[in-house]
């Protein structure tokens, strides 16, 4: 009997991980075939498990699926035309913005796509998020630095155009001497896991470290206090990440400044479209925080 | 009479079960179980009710989990932030909780109930408990570590939760367990918490099997990362000590590995002697909370 389960738990595995993987390369190969693609999906998902009992999640409000360039250069309307007046238009159009967006990459090294990650923090600039974060749990990014910072310069270029001093970006973690900082508008972070948990034991080694000298109490600490010793003391924790990629965790991810954050996950990131970025923003404008209330 | 119901699952359900067991199991659950105050007001009851279906409903899951296999599980029942709510809210919240709580000591598993909590006050705490014991010399500052914090923790003696569930469709966790769950799988469910049905943790487990290797191996790749990190630290302190001994750094390798044992070792003695400690002085404020409530 054992055997009968174990065989019908490989089967439906097998099936979930099928279909994880097929919805991930399809929507990656062929944007518009895997919107067709997922509403079968859905429906063939939906007659399979409602007699179950499951019940699935509704899906996410994703923007109409025009056939558009992954940026919003050409298309309908006078806006349009003006992809940096359509931005801050869609940023006007949202009840509210996240004033600190985290990146969260989950996917693999060899799947990660510098360009596609730009594009996702050019886009954050031109909608007016000051602070953005970008995140993978192999410090891939935090490695390979001035390569993302190189493709982040290059499509605000392309994207914002030649009148890139309104839209400077501070490199806040960038150990080169050419930072633009001019009026300063976003601030760009790449992280690892160094910055979350080694980052509050380093924090409690520096207050142990005063306590050993005397010049503190160990009864001074508290949460305003630990906080103040991170060394994100000054960049204001994320409202919102969004997570890219197959895996259903933070994987790390700045565990301390999480508390209220929240976690939109995308498939992936690779051959991202401004319209996912939006509908993500939109569904973050839509969520209501009581803070404990 | 148990306070977790007794009674069978479905023919259908205890299949299901089975299927679902023949694959990598949780051994610890943690749930936000949000969405009793808004069940309340879809149901047109007062809030006091819908809190009784969520407590009712928590009973449910434990029978639920004990049955397959998940021996652990906690739960946020109220956080420091809930204080806001009106009197009557919490007045009612606290008595529920004396009331049904009591019910629980004579169960086989455990059930971690985290009230009055927040995640970044306990972390504070845990590293306000290392501070102390440098205060009390029992510890070097360049004996705190993640292991250690861990250690610290009120959850230091449960593993970390395999699965966070939060229900009625909010995305984020609220200052709870952003320690512990930070490769945890994170399940978020449409469902309010009074009308979870056994499906639903089906569905949970089935995502977290989904992600059971990848997390596995981002788990593995991490401690490998601290543990490298460790020796690292250990190797610039052991070069150190040898320069001021007026010896060669790079000199003897034998000379080297034992100073490096000697430093973890003795590192290892200070550590045990402060959890201790800790032990007893945790212990000594329950006992004086017991005595004081008397």
């Amino acid at each position: 009997m054992t055997g009968l389960y174990e065989l019908v738990w490989r089967v439906l595995h097998a099936l979930l991980c099928l279909h994880r993987t097929l919805t991930y390369w399809l929507r990656v190969r062929f944007g518009t075939w895997n919107w067709i693609w997922r509403r079968c999906c859905r429906a063939a998902s939906a007659a399979v498990l409602a007699p179950l009992g499951f019940t699935l999640r509704k899906p996410r409000a994703v923007g109409r699926n025009r056939r558009q360039h992954r940026h919003p250069r050409g298309g309908p309307g006078a806006a349009a035309a003006h992809p940096r007046l359509r931005w801050r238009a869609d940023a006007r159009s949202l009840e509210k913005l996240p004033v600190h967006m985290g990146l969260l990459i989950t996917e693999e090294e060899q799947e990660t796509s510098y360009s596609d990650i730009a594009s996702l923090v050019v886009w954050c600039m031109a909608v007016g998020i000051s602070y953005i974060s970008v995140y993978d749990h192999q410090g891939i990014f935090k490695r390979n630095n001035s390569r993302l910072m190189d493709e982040i310069l290059k499509q605000q270029q392309e994207l914002l155009g030649l009148d890139c001093s309104k839209y400077s970006t501070e490199f806040a973690n960038s150990n080169d001497k050419d930072e633009q900082v001019l009026n300063c508008q976003s601030a760009v972070k790449v992280l690892s896991p160094e910055d979350g948990k080694a980052d509050i034991v380093r924090a409690a080694q520096e207050f142990c470290q005063l306590v050993a000298q005397q010049q503190k109490k160990s009864t001074d600490l508290d949460v305003h206090m630990l906080d103040s010793l991170l060394s994100s003391n000054g960049f204001p924790d994320p409202d919102v990440v969004l997570k890219f990629g197959p895996v259903e965790s933070t994987l790390g991810f700045l565990p301390w400044q999480l508390r209220l954050t929240e976690i939109i996950s995308l498939p992936s990131h690779l051959n991202i479209r401004y319209e996912d970025f939006f509908s993500a923003l939109r569904q973050y404008a839509a969520c209501e925080q009581r803070l404990g209330k | 009479m148990s306070w977790i119901k007794e009674g069978k699952l479905s023919l259908w359900e205890r299949f299901c079960a089975n299927i679902i067991k023949a694959g990598p199991m949780p051994k610890h659950i943690a749930f936000i179980m949000d969405g009793n105050r808004r069940y309340a007001k879809k149901c047109q009851v007062d809030r006091k009710e819908g809190h009784l279906h969520g407590f009712n409903k928590l009973a449910e899951t434990l029978h639920w989990c004990l049955n397959l296999g998940i021996r652990e599980v906690t739960v946020y029942a109220f956080s420091i932030e809930n204080f806001k709510r009106s009197k009557s809210e919490v007045d009612g919240l606290m008595d529920m909780a004396r009331q049904k709580f009591s019910l629980l000591l004579e169960e086989k598993c455990f059930l971690n109930i985290c009230f009055a909590y927040t995640s970044r006050y306990e972390i504070s705490s845990a590293v306000r408990e290392m501070a102390w014991g440098v205060e009390q010399g029992l510890l070097d500052p360049s004996d705190v570590s993640e292991s250690l914090l861990d250690k610290c923790l009120y959850t230091c003696h449960s593993p970390n939760p395999d699965i966070l569930i939060r229900t009625s469709g909010e995305v984020r966790l609220s200052d709870f367990l952003l320690w512990q769950a930070s490769h945890s799988c994170l399940v978020f469910q449409p469902i309010l918490w009074p009308e979870y049905v056994f499906w639903n943790l089906c569905e949970a487990i089935l995502q977290f099997q989904m992600n059971h290797s990848m997390l596995q191996k981002a788990r593995d790749m991490y401690t490998e990362e601290r543990k490298r990190q460790q020796l690292e630290r250990d190797q610039a302190a052991v070069t150190e000590q040898l320069l001021q001994e007026g010896l060669q750094a790079s000199g003897d390798a034998q000379l080297r590995r034992t100073r490096l044992h000697k430093l973890s070792a003795r590192r290892e003695e200070r550590v045990q002697g402060f959890l201790q400690a800790l032990e007893l002085k945790r212990a000594d404020w329950l006992a004086h909370l017991g005595t004081a409530s008397a």
